[in-house]
């Protein structure tokens, strides 16, 4: 997309239809062209341009959701996994620490690792993260695997509020209900069943797979899951255990493009985000990992937050070249729905571009087509 | 008649010998492409000492001899063997090497017409006709699979969301015959035709074996070969890489005298399945679970002495005795998993890896093996190393213990990390390349941890 190309789409957003009352929020990007540079600092003036992290953490508990996708085992090209498909540890301990410095009380890491069934510390050692020191990163660091019930002893309910595409409810771990502030750490890259994923499509790793998995109990959650989400949430053949809430409308539509959008779009609207970080200094396109065919090292050198996960997603696709609005049939959209406005139809944030303020780096200088 | 041979082939082994000082056991082997004397420069700084020859002169035998470097005969069949060994050891060779499959009474005669001599007959047989717990100073063996992470059809590692890549290795064959005892074991595949070899390739197959107690049959592709005898410079750096990884397992050569260190043991008859690859002491060793194979001819309760878990993979084959001795395991409160009723990993012929039938078989009783592993440490836990494997040993006093680490990806594999079950004071990290580096332990809830922060090809971590 040429600088000319975005004042055109900018131009034609209006013509689209856009919720008119889904909220706006502003979006921050910074330029960072490796991990080697200061990312800290690069955070802390994105931070600061969003109004600040102090106001939103000090004395309360973080829960940052990472992209931790597909087993650690699997890397591309032999790279470690942060500077292809999964969120660089760098920028994980970076937050944390300014996190910390702004005053929060306790800060979570959180993810479904595949097949995890034990500390998510082990999952991160294996993905060769120096543990000691993201959890020395700021007081108060902890871990929690949400792939199960974790350290918790019950299931949280979320309701989506006015219903839901799917599911009226989504049963989770607790970390995402024992919280203040719940945090989106995601990784921009290309996704095979969703064209993009960003901080929303992060949200889908939210669910455990001990009920929404393909080994989950038919009445009871499995708490030692080894497989996917493919049967229930991807294909709709099976329902999660019946201790959870059950698909609205089940054998209605097996299409994945059709069902993970929606999904996600439930649950970014039944557990709000209140921060979006989007890690694009390194990353992968083509897909969301090194099992998908053609996957290819991309250097985007930037980094996206913003307060809203819809509005911060729609500005990471315009810099990834991408219409956000696009629908179905669209790169990047062509076989599935376009979650953002899924999610905007929920009334979780805009995806008009016109009605996002964009703090930093221009969109179009942080332009990285990954269509090329 | 043979015997009359020997009285004439003896007197020219005794100058054989006294050059030859290094016993059989010690020798480092290697396929020798050429018979021209001058590329016996190749080796200066090299621990490779000996030569397999598919053709050889007097020269060559000669010049060979005053380097130190014993010279063997290869001999395959379709040849008289016992001929030409005693050609072999008329023209002053050190002995011979049978490879592939002679018939038993071949071999016998080769080794009865050299009986008398010092010559050595060593026997590179099929997996299942090795010769194990037997009087040879090597035993060995012409198959064996080429170490690797396995490729798909599209040149890619296989790869899936749900696991990591499977990594081609002959340790779990290796581990086996090494619990026989054998002074020597050697592997003698060759790489794989058609395909390019990078110097990085044979620096995991040379780890794949010496690691484990065995010594690779050092064979350079055709390409290799051509290129550093034309004194190609990245050829030339390649083979001082081989030397130096030959030296670095040469100059630690006590860990052939350590015992596997862990608490899982797996009871497997090398006739059913023991001296596969891909079976299921290597299924184990890809989760880097510390796994010891014991033969069931060789089950003892001194064999399980310490050991919390056990595999009885064919229940079927104990013998009364045998049983009590597993019987005895679990009053003593170890936790012993036998595989499901008719169940052995046995192939047909001389089959080293398991077909798909065999593997789905196998899944049985790999899924009751996982369950019952989970997460304990069993002596240590590894992290961050799916494209590795990994062997732990304890010195005969039981005060050391090292872990040795193989990467087999093209890359160097950042922030590993271990976590010890029990708790040690020092740590150190020594590699091929040179690296000395002493390492922080810190605890941890099973005994210490210690991270790492690359592993190149090869690496070893010792504890004490």
């Amino acid at each position: 997309m040429t600088r000319r190309e975005w004042i055109a789409l900018m131009g034609a957003a209006p013509l689209m239809k856009a919720a008119p009352n889904a909220p706006a929020a502003p979006v921050s990007i910074a330029k960072c062209a490796s991990y080697n540079e200061d990312v800290t600092a690069k955070l802390a003036a994105m931070f600061d341009q969003l109004g600040g992290l102090d106001r939103m953490v000090r004395n309360k508990t973080v829960t940052i959701k990472l992209n931790l996708t597909g087993s650690p085992g699997l890397r591309f090209q032999g790279k470690p996994l942060g500077v292809t498909h999964y969120t660089h540890p760098k920028v994980v301990g970076a937050t944390a620490y300014l996190l910390g410095k702004a005053g929060a009380r306790r800060i979570r890491f959180v993810e479904s690792g595949w097949a995890l069934s034990g500390p998510l510390e082990e999952y991160l050692l294996d993905s060769g993260w120096n543990v000691r020191q993201l959890a020395s990163a700021a007081p108060g660091v902890e871990f929690e695997n949400t792939n199960n019930l974790g350290k918790g002893k019950k299931y949280s309910r979320f309701t989506v509020p006015g219903g839901g595409y799917m599911y009226p409810a989504y049963d989770l771990n607790h970390a995402f209900e024992d919280t203040d502030v719940f945090v989106s750490l995601a990784k921009l890259k290309n996704h095979a069943t969703c064209g993009i994923t960003l901080s929303l499509k992060n949200c889908f790793g939210n669910s455990p797979a001990s009920i929404y998995g393909d080994d989950a109990g038919t009445d009871e959650p499995n708490e030692k899951p080894q497989s996917g989400r493919g049967a229930t949430f991807h294909a709709g053949k099976r329902q999660p255990p019946k201790s959870a809430p059950q698909e609205l409308h089940p054998d209605t539509n097996h299409d994945p493009g059709y069902r993970v959008p929606h999904i996600v779009a439930d649950l970014v609207a039944a557990r709000p985000v209140d921060l979006a970080i989007i890690d694009g200094i390194e990353s992968v396109a083509g897909g969301e990992g090194p099992w998908i065919r053609g996957l290819r090292l991309v250097q985007p050198g930037v980094m996206i937050a913003g307060t809203n996960p819809v509005c911060t997603d729609a500005v990471a696709a315009a810099v990834m070249g991408y219409d956000p609005r696009a629908t179905r049939g669209t790169r990047p959209f062509q076989t599935c729905d376009n979650t953002l406005l899924l999610a905007e139809g929920h009334g979780v944030g805009t995806t008009d571009l016109n009605r996002i303020e964009v703090r930093g780096v221009p969109v179009a200088q942080a332009l990285y087509k990954f269509d090329a | 008649m043979e015997l009359s041979r020997l009285r004439w082939v003896a007197p020219f082994f005794v100058m054989g010998s006294l050059l030859g000082a290094v016993p059989p056991a010690q020798w480092v082997p290697a396929r020798w492409h050429w018979t021209d004397p001058s590329t016996l420069d190749l080796l200066a700084g090299s621990p490779i000492n000996c030569l397999l020859l598919k053709s050889y002169n007097p020269a060559f035998v000669q010049k060979a001899a005053e380097r130190g470097i014993a010279t063997l005969a290869v001999l395959t069949p379709g040849v008289d063997p016992a001929e030409a060994a005693r050609q072999a050891v008329q023209a002053k060779l050190q002995g011979v090497v049978l490879e592939g499959d002679f018939p038993d009474a071949a071999a016998e005669r080769v080794k009865d017409l050299l009986a008398g001599s010092h010559a050595v007959v060593v026997q590179l047989t099929a997996r299942n006709k090795m010769k194990l717990g037997g009087p040879d100073p090597i035993v060995g063996t012409y198959q064996g699979v080429w170490p690797g992470i396995q490729v798909a059809e599209n040149g890619e590692a296989k790869a899936a969301p749900s696991g990591n890549p499977w990594i081609d290795t002959n340790s779990g064959f290796i581990r086996s015959v090494r619990v026989w005892g054998s002074p020597a074991i050697w592997i003698g595949n060759l790489p794989p035709e058609r395909t390019i070899v990078t110097g990085q390739r044979y620096l995991q197959v040379i780890s794949d074996a010496e690691v484990y107690g065995a010594r690779w049959i050092v064979a350079l592709d055709q390409d290799f070969a051509n290129r550093l005898q034309h004194g190609d410079a990245a050829a030339r750096q390649d083979w001082q890489r081989i030397g130096q990884y030959l030296k670095y397992f040469e100059d630690h050569r006590d860990w052939r005298s350590w015992s596997p260190y862990g608490q899982l043991a797996v009871v497997q008859d090398p006739k059913n399945g023991g001296l596969l690859s891909g079976g299921i002491i290597d299924m184990i060793a890809a989760k880097h679970t510390p796994v010891r194979p014991v033969p069931l001819a060789l089950l003892s309760q001194d064999s399980l002495k310490g050991a919390s878990m056990a595999v009885d993979v064919d229940p079927q084959a104990l013998t009364p005795a045998q049983r009590a001795v597993l019987q005895s395991f679990t009053r003593g409160g170890g936790t012993l998993l036998s595989g499901p009723p008719g169940w052995k990993d046995s192939v047909a012929g001389n089959s080293i890896t398991l077909d798909k039938a065999e593997l789905d078989r196998l899944n049985d009783i790999w899924h009751d093996v996982q369950s019952m592993i989970g997460r304990k440490n069993l002596g240590a836990r590894l992290f961050n190393v799916a494209s590795m494997l990994s062997f732990l040993e304890s010195s005969p006093d039981g005060k050391q213990v090292v872990v040795h680490l193989i990467n087999y990806s093209g890359y160097p594999i950042e922030n590993v990390t271990v976590h010890m079950l029990s708790e040690y004071h020092h740590a150190r990290l020594i590699t091929p390349e040179g690296v000395r580096k002493d390492l922080e332990l810190y605890k941890t809830e099973e005994g210490s941890g210690v991270d790492i922060d690359a592993v190149s090809v090869c690496a070893t971590l010792e504890l004490d």
